[in-house]
């Protein structure tokens, strides 16, 4: 069954606990408009982390390396958890749609 | 006799192993001139040295209020925001006054700065021999290796800076292709097998400070540990969430510890007997009492400690910082901690455990005798020494004679440029 957003939301949410530590995260609202770089100061190493918390729940079709290989400055600036959400979802949407028509 | 010209930003970091580098030079009779923000500059150079002074206007503000907007951004915004609205405009700004410099100073060498575009420019333009001053070794490392469109925005933002000089044939400006300069080691960097051969890492470069600081020597007790928490020069304003932190962090350590705060003593209000805090410290004069520092991951501060192998504890904030803490830790000489997550109780943790591991120590003292071994300031002066005689040869074999000419015409134009008293 496809998670929604709002499940992906949770779950990120958890991973982001686990990298960024519960002490900090604990004052702390993540939602889908909180900014990785101005509010959660997510560094470069965590980013490697993410990915690799993204991957090993979601499978190899989410691919959060390659998502951000792609981005220009500004996108990675202005970079949210929302951002990270719906391409997770989007990621899962693919491959339901190509394990249904395979 | 060589003629050696350094173009450094206005940083005192980035200025500060130049420092050091071009008194070597000077003691062994060469002619030696910085071009750079006399406002700034001005007052890290040595009594005597000759500053030619350089316009370094960044879309009419001073350094001072850019810092000031710097240091809102977190990491990739600040990221940003060093080349595209400080570093760009600061070449810009200089260019002219550094081909004005060279003009008069005739230099043999030119020493660019990493954050000194301009001096880079100018020097390929005039085809003179000129290496690179890497005061941190943060632009030899990836520090953004998850965003490699990052790398890519850094090579069109100075591609279109060269562009609009006429350069034809753009390059990466911090890099130079006769020689680079890094000022630190393996024992912090890791292997170098994977560097050119004229990439030359000589350790920090670390001089006498001008104007040295006045401190209460006698408010030291022998028998208990120092800490200095310092924040740099650049950083001190935004740190006082952090400052407040420490504070409340050693409140409790009062039977074990001093601690000695780089602060505006009104940012941090009133402190314990234990705490002292000064706007200015001898750092240099104090670090064979201190046994641990925290700081921020500057580059100089981090190489100060452990030339006295003293060990850290770092809480990067931005630009290279996150790199050279990285260096710390994996060298084991240090712990550390988020700058703007860090609790009391997490970062009186981190010290005591620093303090209480005579492995951090022993870390240090490895460091230390790598930098020991790689010479500073001196084998950065043999590497330029070096450099300027291959360039003499291949100059008096096209020209003939240049060296004399430009002795004289170098000691009239001294007249002319600002020498600091």
């Amino acid at each position: 069954m496809m998670p929604d957003d709002e499940q992906i939301l949770a779950e990120v949410n958890l991973m982001l606990v686990e990298i960024i530590g519960e002490d900090y995260v604990l004052g702390l609202h993540i939602g889908m408009d909180t900014y990785f770089d101005a509010d959660l100061e997510l560094e470069s190493i965590e980013f490697v982390r993410l990915a690799a918390a993204l991957t090993e729940h979601y499978g190899e079709q989410v691919n959060f390396v390659a998502f951000l290989a792609d981005r220009q400055i500004d996108e990675i600036i202005n970079l949210t958890v929302g951002d990270v959400v719906r391409h997770v979802a989007g990621c899962m949407a693919i491959s339901t749609a190509g394990a249904v028509h395979g | 006799m060589s003629r050696f010209l350094f173009v450094v930003p206005p940083l005192v970091g980035h200025t500060m192993p130049t420092v050091a580098v071009g008194a070597k030079l000077a003691d062994r009779g060469h002619q030696v001139a910085w071009a750079a923000h006399a406002e700034t500059v001005g007052a890290l150079l040595p009594r005597g040295s000759r500053l030619i002074p350089v316009k370094a206007d960044v879309s009419g503000q001073t350094p001072a209020q850019l810092q000031q907007r710097w240091q809102g951004l977190q990491r990739v915004a600040a990221f940003q925001f060093l080349w595209r609205d400080f570093l760009l405009p600061l070449a810009t700004s200089m260019v002219p006054g550094v081909a004005a410099a060279v003009d008069e100073f005739r230099p043999d060498v030119l020493v660019a700065d990493q954050q000194a575009l301009a001096g880079a420019l100018v020097a390929r333009q005039r085809g003179l021999p000129w290496a690179t001053s890497a005061s941190t070794s943060s632009e030899l490392t990836d520090q953004f290796a998850t965003m490699p469109t990052l790398g890519a925005w850094i090579h069109q933002l100075q591609a279109d800076f060269q562009h609009g000089f006429g350069v034809t044939d753009p390059v990466d400006l911090r890099f130079s292709e006769h020689l680079v300069l890094v000022f630190t080691t393996e024992a912090l960097v890791g292997s170098l097998a994977a560097f050119p051969g004229h990439y030359a890492f000589v350790g920090p470069s670390i001089g006498t400070r001008t104007g040295t600081s006045a401190f209460p020597w006698e408010w030291l007790d022998p028998d208990r540990q120092h800490i200095v928490v310092s924040l740099g020069t650049v950083n001190t304003e935004a740190g006082g969430r952090f400052f407040a932190t420490a504070v409340e962090a050693v409140a409790s350590l009062t039977n074990r510890l001093q601690a000695i705060l780089v602060a505006p003593p009104d940012l941090v209000g009133v402190v314990p007997d234990h705490i002292l805090v000064r706007d200015f410290v001898p750092l240099l004069d104090l670090l064979p009492h201190l046994h641990a520092v925290i700081c921020h991951g500057g580059h100089n501060t981090v190489c100060e400690a452990l030339t006295h192998a003293v060990p850290l504890v770092v809480a990067p904030i931005r630009d290279q910082q996150p790199v050279v803490a990285r260096q710390v830790v994996d060298a084991g000489a240090g712990a550390r901690v988020h700058f703007g997550r860090v609790d009391a109780s997490g970062l009186r943790n981190a010290i005591t455990t620093v303090l209480d591991t005579p492995s951090y120590r022993a870390a240090a003292r490895r460091v230390q005798a790598s930098f020991a071994a790689a010479g500073g300031a001196d084998a950065a002066a043999d590497h330029l020494e070096k450099l300027a005689c291959t360039s003499g040869r291949r100059n008096s074999a096209e020209l003939g004679g240049r060296d004399e000419f430009f002795e004289g015409t170098g000691q009239m134009h001294g007249q002319l440029t600002g020498v600091i008293d």
